[in-house]
């Protein structure tokens, strides 16, 4: 084996210069060498552990005839029959496809709204209209979901605001708080009202990040503002939207759980069944157990994996970054 | 061959990765798959009569005898004079133990710092008893994470019907709960004189086995709760309104629409009904207990979603929906339907029984006017109506497994406090509180609660619930007298206990799919389902778990039958 040389050897004919190689270092030294910086992710890393991980491992009652009231070795393997019991309940089913449903309607609604709301906020020159502008459609994200059904009962319930106007000219009261056709355009309105602003602001910083010397030289070059738009903007935040896609397809079997609780009364259990209150009427609340909840919970967990892999691979396939660099 | 290009979607390397994880997973996978089969949530049935380890009964005397004489326990005596109070316990036990129960409350609970707290504890022996109030809409689902974390405080007292939010309580029972039968076996008379006064079903029905599989494990694990008997809701009626609109008080299903019919003006905020869905079952035949029924005919146990009267129940509910003779709020499960029925916004009230005492109360202190009054048993077409009524006892009050021998004995002098029944000075303090502070005694020298005894002393859950001897009807001889009327009336429709003797719980599937079921008939009942999908409905639901049950009811209910 060739021993490993420190310097370079010296070309001929020229000035002798030395040029460093840079010693592969031994774990010893390398942990001599980081600890500060290893020191400093040790918190971050105990708190992955104790609230991540070891939470994450107890995913095995899946496999298992957990009881709380047994030691937990004394649980029987019962491989994938809760999996089992889970896909053959006649309700899950239609769990998953209000889930679906509303998934999509997010996507393809609520998504391209925040890109717009962004777009729209960039172009005010104004910056005292741009910031109440902002506070305006970003804070309704920091209310809960209890306030944000409440204030739409308030203001579109059979007794609220604009039901009492109606009745006052003799007209009859909304339903559209307890309508299960119309719920899916409520959702969209609590969603676009809730969630928007939030991804208005991610966009808002990606688009601070495009050099507004493009913008001059396009506009010298005679471009409209359409194709400033077109061939400017919206490829300067491309790669965080294809981020912001990817994560929100990972998350597609998770969407949420307060806004379907809260309005599951009214609106009525068939419109309102999503795979979170499937499992948390049947597994924290109702009588299936543990092992059934934790079933469900991996089975999104995992179909959220392969979605992402999938759409990040994609998304590399058609030459963007993804959510991680490919190495 | 040529390299795969690092644009491949499957590199080499990647590829022998995926098929080893591949080929693990598929050697895993029979092991796995091999393992058994689920156990655990399977239901458990209980004997509770003929057991040879409970308190030896022992008649408790009563200081004084009820004057209205009914037949307990459906239909309980009653008091129309207020009795003068006796001392039940001459020799009052010295305790000084400090312990927590929880208990549901509905609505805002008292202050421990009332003396009503110290006057009672003063009177049972110094044993100081902190309530711990948890909301009751949400306490039979809450209790079952406290139970698996073993979080309630020292004691918690259920109610019967909330047994139905746990996956397997025949397994929760033995693990969690102080096993009482070496302290209560036998002869108990002497320290606990009330307790051996306690009916011996009431003990029977506090067993449960710690091996489901083997009946000579049943054990003593509750303090049982009164056994009420008798109707437990009403349809209460606002009878002052119905005068007043010129209508007569409905005596069958049709003429309960016609009047509903008459009455609602929703327009001008008037509506029939707000709640229709626990007590209406019961006018077309719908049995109680757990929902099953047996069938003679077919020779089979039936769910009630399989019997005809299911639909024509669903139907009727759809009827007064889409009429708009329901408060159009009802679905949303947030009316305060109480404060509605005071007002007058709706007519018939689906209430507990303990509502027509409430709302007498609160019309004698000015706070509601008019009056109510349960409608009879009500059905359809001519038939031959049912009433529901409770079986066994209300609930229990399960002490911690880890108490000391010493702590769960001083419980029990606690309980054997509580146990004494009307006509005794115990009885007064726990129901009626301080004189002067809680109650004064009216003309009639019936006790009538101060502002203060009704938010303190009147809450639906506190000490009264933990045990009684025995049950009568008081408050004044009117209400006595109204009340021992209506159940007199009720008697001959009460539903038959088809499971007597037994205390069954079902398989966690069925009571899953059930809670599912009761979910898609609020759908089909509020206009958000179609009638056509009852079918289906009732095919998912004995797919999920009904016909699982029916083969652990039945063999419950030959065994009931002594089959």
């Amino acid at each position: 084996m060739a021993a490993l040389h420190t310097t370079a050897p010296p070309a001929s004919g020229q000035a002798s210069r030395t040029i460093p190689i840079r010693r592969k270092r031994s774990v010893r030294q390398r942990l001599r060498h980081d600890w500060p910086l290893l020191l400093l992710t040790l918190p971050a890393l105990l708190q992955l552990a104790v609230f991540f991980y070891w939470p994450s491992s107890w995913n095995i009652i899946a496999f298992m005839d957990y009881d709380p009231n047994r030691a937990f070795w004394e649980n029987p393997f019962v491989g994938f029959a809760w999996f089992e019991r889970l896909f053959l309940s006649p309700y899950f089913v239609p769990a998953l496809l209000n889930t679906l449903k509303y998934a999509f309607a997010q996507l393809m609604f609520v998504f391209p709204l925040s890109i717009a709301l962004a777009l729209l906020m960039h172009s005010v020159v104004s910056t005292k209209i741009r910031s109440i502008f902002q506070s305006v459609v970003y804070l309704p994200y920091f209310f809960s979901w209890v306030l944000v059904v409440t204030v739409f009962v308030q203001m579109l319930g059979s007794d609220g605001l604009f039901s009492n106007l109606l009745l006052g000219v003799g007209g009859d009261r909304l339903t559209f708080t307890s309508d299960p056709e119309t719920f899916t355009l409520l959702a969209w309105m609590q969603w676009s009202w809730k969630d928007a602003g939030w991804g208005m602001i991610i966009f808002l910083a990606a688009l601070a990040s495009i050099n507004p010397s493009l913008y001059e030289a396009a506009a010298v070059d005679g471009a409209s503002r359409w194709r400033r738009l077109w061939h400017i903007t919206l490829p300067g935040i491309r790669p965080v939207i294809i981020l912001l896609l990817i994560l929100q397809i990972g998350g597609i079997l998770s969407v949420g759980f307060e806004q379907y609780q809260l309005q599951r009364d009214a609106i009525g259990y068939q419109t309102t069944e999503v795979l979170d209150t499937f499992v948390y009427y049947r597994s924290v609340i109702g009588t299936a157990g543990a092992s059934f909840g934790t079933a469900a919970g991996l089975f999104k967990g995992v179909i959220g994996l392969i979605l992402v892999l999938v759409a990040n691979n994609v998304a590399h396939r058609l030459g963007e970054q993804g959510i991680y660099q490919k190495s | 061959m040529a390299t795969p290009s690092r644009r491949s979607p499957f590199r080499r390397r990647s590829l022998f990765k995926a098929a080893g994880l591949g080929a693990a997973g598929a050697a895993g996978l029979p092991v796995i798959a091999a393992c058994s089969d689920i156990e655990s949530g399977g239901g458990g049935t209980q004997v509770t009569e003929g057991l040879d380890f409970l308190p030896t009964y022992k008649e408790w005397p009563l200081p004084v005898q009820p004057d209205l004489i009914g037949e307990p326990p459906h239909h309980p005596s009653g008091f129309t004079v207020h009795p003068e109070a006796v001392q039940a316990i001459t020799e009052v036990p010295e305790n000084s133990g400090t312990y927590e129960l929880t208990v549901p409350n509905w609505g805002e609970g008292p202050s421990g710092d009332d003396p009503y707290f110290q006057a009672v504890s003063k009177a049972w022996g110094g044993t100081k008893i902190n309530l711990r109030y948890a909301d009751g809409n949400e306490f039979a689902e809450t209790s079952v994470q406290w139970l698996q974390a073993k979080e309630f405080g020292d004691a918690i007292h259920m109610f019967s019907w909330m047994l139905l939010a746990h996956t397997d309580f025949q397994n929760t029972v033995p693990n969690t709960f102080y096993d009482l039968t070496d302290i209560l076996k036998g002869d108990i008379s002497e320290r606990w004189p009330l307790l051996a006064g306690l009916p011996t079903s009431s003990w029977g029905n506090s067993v449960w086995a710690t091996d489901p599989e083997d009946p000579e494990t049943s054990r003593i694990f509750g303090i049982p709760g009164p056994a009420s008997g008798g109707p437990g809701n009403g349809m209460f009626v606002r009878t002052d309104l119905l005068a007043d609109a010129g209508l007569d008080k409905p005596t069958t299903i049709e003429e309960l629409l016609e009047v509903a019919r008459e009455w609602t003006d929703g327009s001008a905020g008037k509506w029939a009904f707000a709640g229709l869905d626990y007590y209406t079952p019961m006018w077309f035949g719908l049995p109680s207990r757990d929902n099953w029924w047996f069938d003679e005919e077919q020779d089979k146990l039936l769910h009630r979603s399989e019997m005809p009267e299911y639909k024509e129940w669903l139907e009727f509910r759809r009827t007064l929906w889409d009429e708009g003779l329901v408060h159009p709020d009802a679905p949303t499960g947030t009316l305060d339907t109480q404060a509605l029925h005071k007002e007058g916004t709706i007519l018939f009230q689906q209430d507990g029984m303990s509502w027509w005492g409430g709302y007498t109360d609160q019309v004698n202190s000015g706070e509601a006017e008019g009056d109510i009054e349960p409608l009879g048993p009500l059905a359809a077409e001519g038939r031959t109506p049912l009433v529901h009524v409770n079986f066994g006892v209300d609930g229990w009050t399960f002490l911690r497994k880890d108490l000391e021998k010493e702590q769960v004995e001083e419980f029990l002098d606690v309980a054997n406090f509580c146990a004494a029944p009307l006509g005794t000075t115990e009885y007064e303090l726990l129901i009626y509180g301080v004189e002067g502070e809680h109650f004064e005694y009216g003309d009639d020298g019936t006790p009538v609660y101060t502002e203060t005894g009704t938010a303190v002393v009147n809450a639906p859950v506190n000490f009264k619930t933990i045990a009684r001897v025995q049950n009568f009807l008081a408050g004044g001889a009117d209400r006595v007298q109204r009340v021992f009327d209506y159940n007199a009336s009720v008697l001959e429709y009460a539903e038959v206990d088809i499971f007597e003797g037994l205390r069954v719980e079902g398989p966690a599937a069925f009571k899953d799919a059930r809670a599912t079921l009761e979910d898609q008939e609020n759908d089909v009942s509020y206009g958000r389902a179609e009638l056509s999908e009852i079918d289906s409905m009732v095919e998912d639901f004995l797919a999920a778990g009904g016909e699982e049950a029916r083969e652990h009811y039945t063999a419950a209910y030959r065994t009931a039958q002594g089959e």
